[in-house]
């Protein structure tokens, strides 16, 4: 009998210890709660960074897309800003995936004090770079839904809604241009106050570093007119790194490569792989490039059978650039000349046509700068930043805080015409996202 | 130790040394009808009442037949009848004659009666105090029949219990559903439990995609060998399933396996030898080669633009330059060579039914050997079955192995062990992605006027096949066959190792330890000349070529699938003054699962030499997945108990409740255990003293039960959950990243399902009716549905207690034995339940096209209301809500120039269906009736289903006609500018009718969901008919065998009810893709030895 009672005290044990056997851990599930774990969180979210850049392109005059019915039914509406009756195959502007990535951003911001298993430095660091991507994401946004924070008026109207904390629950309405442009601002900052990391290994320069800062803040003042601020942040920039790629070398990689010496964060996708095979050099902007221009034969393939020239700047992973110094040269000199400091302006632009152009052309261009007025200055920095940073993504924001010009195209099926400001400078807000949130729409 | 068992004998001997004061000792054997054999464990007593009447002071007695049969018992003065059950037996009654102290008790098989005891799985409960909604079912050889897997045989035999066949292939497992659907989202499949352990991978995959049905792989439940089961027993309410916990909301199914009885070793022999005729396609109404040839030309001629290189006439046309000659000038315009080319398509008629299928054979054999002594018992058992399929090179093979054994140590303690293992093997024909060339499919694509051969002897190839233009992979049916081939071998195991400590007639402790394994290989296989491997090499293309090494492909699965269930509990029942019983159980319950699935693929595979050749990718995005591996571990921790009280054998109440724990990783604690419960009561209405003037009700007894069931959704946390990916952004960079499975949520809560039942068991005249009505309601509340979010959220959807449905019906299970003569017998046995289904609150996707199924069953198939076709243009016409019959351009508001767009919203969308029926007949049943005449047995089984609706797909399509393709003849009625009477709608022109052609192609809805294509699904199935004779004894003796039985069965050989022209089988309308059930037709041997 003794026996018996031992068998049930052992069962019973036995089920007491089992209540352990219920806290299996998963194999390849995780709640993160180390540094490391948290890294690869935001790494998710670096990798969601979507090429926009490259598919607002096919709205400016920059590229045109191939004649081919793929391209054709998922950027020809793009291109013809025909954008109340997309169809279906039409390739949407990302409304999910920013915010996805501003969710883990957010979501590691809150966590801030508990993450564990690294040191303060690292932590800061990590942290430091969720807000200069929450900033960044926002930027995006809102320079594509919102209208450009240069045009009279445009701070007070709506543009996206802030997401600045991880909650799911909460229904947002969209904020006003000027809300976002002080809260990307305001980001930077955080992150400039967290942020220690100088550099990265070359495999891993797709996250901040602390000279993406100045970078960004250049960039933000730049498209808000803000001209002092913007020439400030890039002579901050240039203080550390002024490095350009020589195109007078033998062998030039272009310098929106990852591994370019110009590179100062490559992040930003700007076009994927069927963008790239799409996208032809328009004919208006193969025409920018004049004669000596050492530009042209490294940016760009020869003509195809069908007489398209496509980029080599895009399509393959290694082209993924976020700031890099030429741009920092450009925004400098626009800022510099655009608040009267000619001088400093010419100077920025001098130094870059240097490596951009044959000696004899640059000689001509030293003559043609140095004669130029405020006006006529700022128009060259513009063209010059159109050529430089041909197939960057930056184009179609450009047109939009400059002087949004009337553009005609004349394509297979017409001429179609973006009018002088026209509102299809904003583009609209993603049906599926309005009905998730019918009230996006108001 | 030796002290206490002393004093427990001391206590179990002391009914027998009381009874040396008594006055007689009644003395006797108690034999067994069936086989005349002594019964081994029979009991002999005298009831409570009796004794009391006889003015013991015992309460009761009782004694157990001997090895030899043989009882004997010590009776007070005053007690005139005894008692003698044993169990699968009719209870007798003797009445004891003054002076005769020698009795012979001949007890018969109560085969269609009321069983004494129900097995639930955990208990064994009388049948008495059953409160219950239980069916039970004897597994014989008459039943099972012909059927191959325990599933299958079900068909038509439980009330409530409705079977449907996914595919008809051997193997295939068959779909059950107890008492309808329960679930929106989870698996509807109910729970199988193997001789009191849950069986693991008993869950259908659903077959969202049609053509999936190819890959459908076998369950569990198909490596049981049906001879080796003694009965099964179907829970249906939640006063049976709440002890079950969170995995019996579907209904339990519970196995009882045969054992050995004590008694000399009974060898069982039988085989079945099944023939199964190839289907006859000539019910598709396919075209044949001359309908076919003019339907090409007459496409030809009016200019259809679609694909117009397919179909050999067009290739002929184009070979000899002649297409635009044809258009002008007709058939008079071709060269005679070409006429004679085309003549010769006309006049060769290939028999593709005859190249496709075959007549089948299946055999089966099965050996037993049981038996035992007082100690031990036995059973061990073989089966080997080969069941081939009407589509050569489908086959499917089990062989079993049983070996059990019970082992009684002392008065106090048992032991029983247990193996089942099962080897299975099947091989199919292997398709590729597109599923062309599935066999049951190709039988209604194939052009009649191609031969497979060419007057050479070489394969002939089907380029039409393809779904595209390009032509470039031809099929040829043989060269498929030699040059590919799809296995795949399961091994599987359980064991189970079980205890009981008996301490006295009130408690004991009973425990089971069982192990599960199965281990899947799959293996695929093509050679580079097989269609298979060409396509996938089409598919795998990077500028033009394919980047896939020369050579074939071999593709491989291993999945393994572990468990380890150990349950503990003990059982006290006490009556008090003969009129309170008492039964309580606490249990306890630990599982643990494994399950690990592996998939590699090799390229450039070559069979001889068994080498793969590496694949170089040309870019990142056509890598394709070579190997993949995946590990899943669970526990679950549970506790539970039982309760059940009686009251003067008339009132009985009974209560469960079960504790669910589980390893919920990142779940919220609170979540881990939810307790699940149920109360029950019965009325024994026929044991009241107003009942006993009826002498001719045997039973009748009413029951109730309310229960509470739940479920939680395991992959949503309030925690932020990731899974760990390796991924890059930069060459070199590959690097950990954690994605994110869902959005945190910490509002989600238990999914609860509600469920009532009431019902009577009646029976009468010596249980010549018996009638069980049961009425059922059940309300799944908060049940876990999708939500979608705001996209701000940075997630497109979420998990949250959305929907609620309800499950309403009403099961009738009524036996009758309708003649009973000293010779011949009829016994009908009729099953019916109704089952009604409502969806009462769903979230749809704000832009989902198609209806949301709130208010409707969850089968609901929604269709758009047509009205015939427009006698101008052919193109279908439909009715608005006003009733108007208004334009395809109207209707769905067509834009003009649109290429195809429609200016509907997507609510409009939805307005535009109506609710056309439900996919799930809600009347369903059996009806089996069986004839006895001398050693003559003839079964007759018919199952039904009716109310049901089921969506066909067009038997032509009205846009981007493949021509290519064979097709049924309908097509040649259609509307044409010379056949503008007809019904049938054109074909669209592309040129005429540019934005519907648009409109048709990129909403193919517009047409294949209307109201023409939903088809009422109602048939009663010849479910099987047997006629069965058992050979004389004096015969059988002189072979040295106790009996012997042949029968003759036919299967599936009829099945009427509305019409499923155009088709094989009802059942499989809604899938061109499934293989249907097949007739086959059964010899039977069974010997006993």
């Amino acid at each position: 009998m003794r026996k018996i009672y031992t068998v049930l005290l052992m069962s019973s044990l036995l089920l007491l210890t089992a209540c352990d056997m219920l806290d299996i851990q998963p194999v390849g599930k995780v709640i993160p709660t180390t540094l490391t774990e948290y890294r690869a969180l935001l790494a998710t979210a670096y990798k969601g960074v979507q090429p926009t850049g490259g598919l607002a392109s096919f709205r400016s005059d920059e590229v045109t897309v191939r004649d081919n019915s793929y391209d054709q039914s998922h950027y020809g509406q793009i291109e013809r800003w025909d954008d109340y009756n997309y169809e279906e195959s039409t390739t949407t502007f990302d409304w999910e995936k920013p915010y996805n990535g501003l969710f883990i951003a957010n979501f590691i911001i809150e966590s801030h004090g508990g993450i564990t298993e690294g040191t303060t430095q690292e932590v800061d660091q990590l942290v430091g770079e969720s807000y200069l991507l929450r900033a960044y994401l926002h930027f995006k946004l809102v320079n594509l839904y919102g209208q450009p924070y240069t045009r009279a008026g445009a701070p007070d109207t709506k543009a996206v809604p802030l997401k600045l904390n991880s909650d799911v629950n909460e229904l947002l309405n969209r904020n006003t241009v000027g809300q976002i442009y002080e809260s990307i601002l305001s980001d930077i900052t955080k992150a400039e106050e967290l942020m220690t990391t100088e550099a990265w290994e070359t495999k891993y320069s797709y996250r901040f570093n602390v000279l993406s800062i100045p970078a960004f803040r250049s960039r933000v003042y730049l498209y808000m007119g803000k001209w002092n601020e913007a020439y400030n942040a890039s002579e901050a920039v240039l203080a550390h790194k002024k490095e350009l790629t020589d195109f007078h070398a033998a062998t030039v990689r272009v310098p929106n490569h990852y591994e370019s010496l110009e590179t100062i964060n490559a992040l930003d996708p700007v076009f994927n792989n069927l963008q790239h095979s799409a996208a032809c050099a328009s004919s208006a902007l193969l025409a920018m490039y004049g004669e000596g221009d050492l530009r042209p034969a490294i940016y760009f393939k020869a003509a195809d059978k069908d007489g398209n020239r496509f980029s080599n700047k895009s399509g393959y992973i290694e082209y993924r650039c976020t700031f890099r110094t030429g741009e920092m040269y450009l925004n400098a000199a626009e800022a510099a000349a655009q608040s009267d400091k000619l001088p400093q302006a010419r100077t920025r632009l001098l130094e870059l046509m240097q490596k951009r152009y044959t000696a004899e052309a640059y000689a001509a261009k030293v003559t043609a700068v140095n004669s130029m007025d405020k006006s006529a200055l700022v128009q060259e920095i513009l063209k010059e930043r159109t050529r430089e940073l041909a197939y960057e993504g930056h184009r179609w924001f450009d047109l939009r805080r400059t002087t949004r010009p009337r553009i005609e195209k004349v394509l297979k099926g017409g001429t179609f015409v973006l009018e002088q400001d026209d509102p299809r400078y904003t583009i609209r807000i993603p049906r599926d996202a309005i009905a998730a949130n019918p009230g996006l729409a108001n | 130790m030796k002290r206490h068992l002393f004093i427990i004998l001391i206590a179990l001997f002391g009914a027998v040394t009381s009874a040396f004061a008594a006055q007689r000792t009644v003395k006797g054997v108690v034999i067994s009808s069936e086989d005349n054999l002594p019964l081994i464990g029979a009991s002999v007593y005298v009831t409570a009442d009796d004794m009391k009447r006889a003015g013991s002071t015992q309460s009761t007695l009782g004694v157990i037949t001997d090895i030899d049969g043989k009882f004997s018992i010590a009776i007070p003065d005053g007690v005139t009848r005894i008692y003698c059950s044993y169990v699968g037996h009719d209870v007798l009654e003797v009445k004891l004659l003054p002076g005769k102290n020698q009795y012979e008790l001949t007890l018969h098989p109560s085969t269609q009666m009321l069983d004494a005891v129900v097995v639930t799985g955990y208990q064994t409960v009388e049948r008495r105090k059953l409160t219950a909604a239980v069916s039970k079912i004897d597994i014989s050889d008459q039943m099972v029949g012909a059927a191959k897997s325990i599933d299958q045989a079900l068909s038509g035999q439980i009330a409530g219990l409705s079977v449907s066949n996914v595919s008809g292939a051997p193997g295939a497992p068959a779909k059950i559903r107890i008492r309808g659907t329960s679930s929106l989202n989870g698996t509807q499949d109910p729970l199988w439990i193997l001789d009191g352990m849950p069986m693991e991978g008993t869950d259908i995959p659903s077959m969202d995609v049609l053509k999936d049905v190819n890959n459908i792989t076998q369950s569990a439940i198909a490596g049981l060998n049906p001879a080796d089961i003694d009965n099964i027993t179907v829970l249906k309410d939640a006063a049976a399933t709440a002890i079950y916990g969170a995995r019996a909301a579907n209904g339990v199914i519970v196995i009882t396996t045969k054992k050995g009885r004590a008694g000399k070793p009974v060898i069982n022999f039988s085989t079945k030898l099944t023939y199964s005729p190839k289907y006859d396609i000539g019910r598709l109404n396919l075209m044949n080669s001359e309908e076919k040839v003019g339907l090409e030309l007459d496409l030809l001629k009016s200019n259809y633009i679609y694909m117009s290189g397919k179909g050999e006439v067009a290739r002929i046309m184009n070979r000899h330059k002649l297409t635009e000659k044809f258009q002008e000038g007709g058939w008079d315009a071709l060269t005679p060579q070409a006429q004679a080319e085309i003549n010769k398509l006309r006049s060769t008629n290939t028999d593709w039914n005859d190249i496709l299928f075959r007549n089948a054979f299946t055999q089966e054999y099965n050996l037993s050997l049981s038996g035992g002594g007082e100690k031990a018992t036995y059973y061990t058992s073989l089966g080997y079955m080969k069941e081939n399929g009407n589509v050569p090179n489908v086959s499917n093979d089990r062989l079993n192995l049983v070996l059990k054994t019970n082992y009684k140590v002392n008065r106090m303690l048992k032991f029983g062990a247990s193996l089942f293992a099962n080897r299975r093997n099947t091989s199919n024909y292997l398709t590729e992605s597109g599923g062309e060339t599935n066999p049951l499919y190709y039988s209604r694509l194939a052009n009649s006027y191609l031969s497979p051969y060419d007057e050479n002897g070489k394969y002939n190839y089907d380029y039409d096949v393809e779904s595209d233009i390009d032509m470039d992979s031809g099929f040829n049916p043989f060269e498929e066959r030699a040059h590919t081939s799809n296995e795949s071998t399961i091994n599987s195991i359980n064991a189970i190792f079980d205890g009981e400590l008996r301490f006295d007639d009130r408690f004991k402790i009973t425990s089971q330890l069982g192990l599960q394994l199965d281990k899947t290989s799959m293996e695929k296989i093509a050679e580079t000349d097989s269609y298979a491997m060409r396509k996938e090499r089409k598919d795998h293309r990077f500028n033009g070529t394919t980047y896939l090494p020369e050579g074939g492909f071999h593709k491989a699965n291993e999945n393994s699938n572990t468990q380890v269930t150990w349950k503990a509990m003990g059982e006290y029942r006490d009556t008090y003054n003969d009129i309170h019983e008492f039964e309580v159980m606490v249990g306890t319950e630990i599982r643990k699962t494994w399950y690990e699935t592996l998939y590699t693929a090799g390229y450039g595979f070559d069979r001889k030499t068994l080498t793969t050749k590496p694949v170089i990718f040309p870019a990142e995005d056509k890598t394709i997945k070579l190997h993949t591996k995946t590990y899943k571990e669970n526990a679950y921790l549970s506790a539970f108990s039982t309760l059940s009280y009686s009251l003067l054998n008339r009132y009985t109440l009974g209560g469960s409740i079960r504790f669910d724990g589980s390893d919920l990783f990142g779940v919220d604690k609170k979540y881990r255990y939810l307790p699940l419960y149920s109360v029950s009561g019965l009325w024994r209405v026929s044991q009241e003293p107003f009942m006993q003037g009826a002498k001719w009700v045997d039973n009748l007894v009413v029951r109730a039960s309310y229960g509470l069931q739940g479920n939680i959704d395991k992959n949503t946390s309030p925690f932020l959950l990731g899974t760990y990916r390796s991924d890059q952004l930069l060459p070199g960079g590959m690097e950990d990243m954690i994605d994110i499975n869902s959005a945190p949520n910490d509002k989600l809560r238990w999914e609860k399902t509600h469920s009532m039942n009431a019902g009577f068991d009646f029976s009468v005249l010596n249980q010549a009716i018996n009638l069980s009505v049961d009425y059922y309601y059940r309300k799944g509340v908060d049940l876990i549905g999708i939500q979608m979010l705001p996209l701000e959220t940075g997630f497109t959807s979420t998990t949250i207690n959305w929907a609620s449905m309800t499950n309403k019906g009403v099961e009738v299970g009524l036996s009758t034995r309708n003649i009973q003569t000293k010779n011949f017998m009829w016994i009908t046995n009729f099953n019916f339940a109704y089952n009604q289904n409502t969806v009462l609150k769903e979230t749809i996707r704000k832009d989902e096209r198609y209806p949301s199924r709130e208010g409707y069953p969850v089968g609901a198939l929604f269709a758009i209301k047509s009205a015939g076709v427009d006698e101008k243009t052919g193109l279908p016409m439909y009715e608005n809500k006003a009733g108007e019959v208004v334009s395809a351009r109207e209707f769905f508001k067509i834009d003009e120039w649109g290429f195809g767009t429609s200016s509907l919203t997507p609510e409009e969308w939805r307005d535009l269906y109506t609710y056309a029926g439900t996919s799930d007949c809600p009347y369903t049943g059996g009806f089996n009736n069986t004839f006895t005449y001398k050693a003559f047995e003839l079964g007759v089984n018919f199952s039904f289903d009716f109310g049901g609706k089921v969506r066909t797909q067009p038997n032509y399509a009205i846009v981007e006609f493949d021509r290519g393709r064979n097709g049924n003849r309908e097509v040649l009625d259609r509307w044409t500018p010379t056949n503008t009477g007809s019904q049938l709608p054109a074909i669209i022109d592309p040129n005429t009718y540019y934005d519907e052609n648009g409109f048709f192609s990129q909403f193919p809805q517009a047409y294949q969901f209307t109201d023409v294509f939903v088809k009422n699904l109602n048939y009663v199935r010849l479910q099987n008919i047997r006629l069965g004779y058992t050979l004389p004894v004096n015969v059988v003796r002189l072979l040295g065998m106790n009996s012997a039985t042949v029968a003759l069965e036919g299967r599936n050989l009829l099945v009427f009810g509305s019409s499923y022209k155009n088709f094989l089988d009802p059942e499989s309308m809604s899938n061109p893709y499934s293989t249907p059930v097949p007739k086959s037709v059964t010899f039977s041997l069974s010997l006993n030895f």
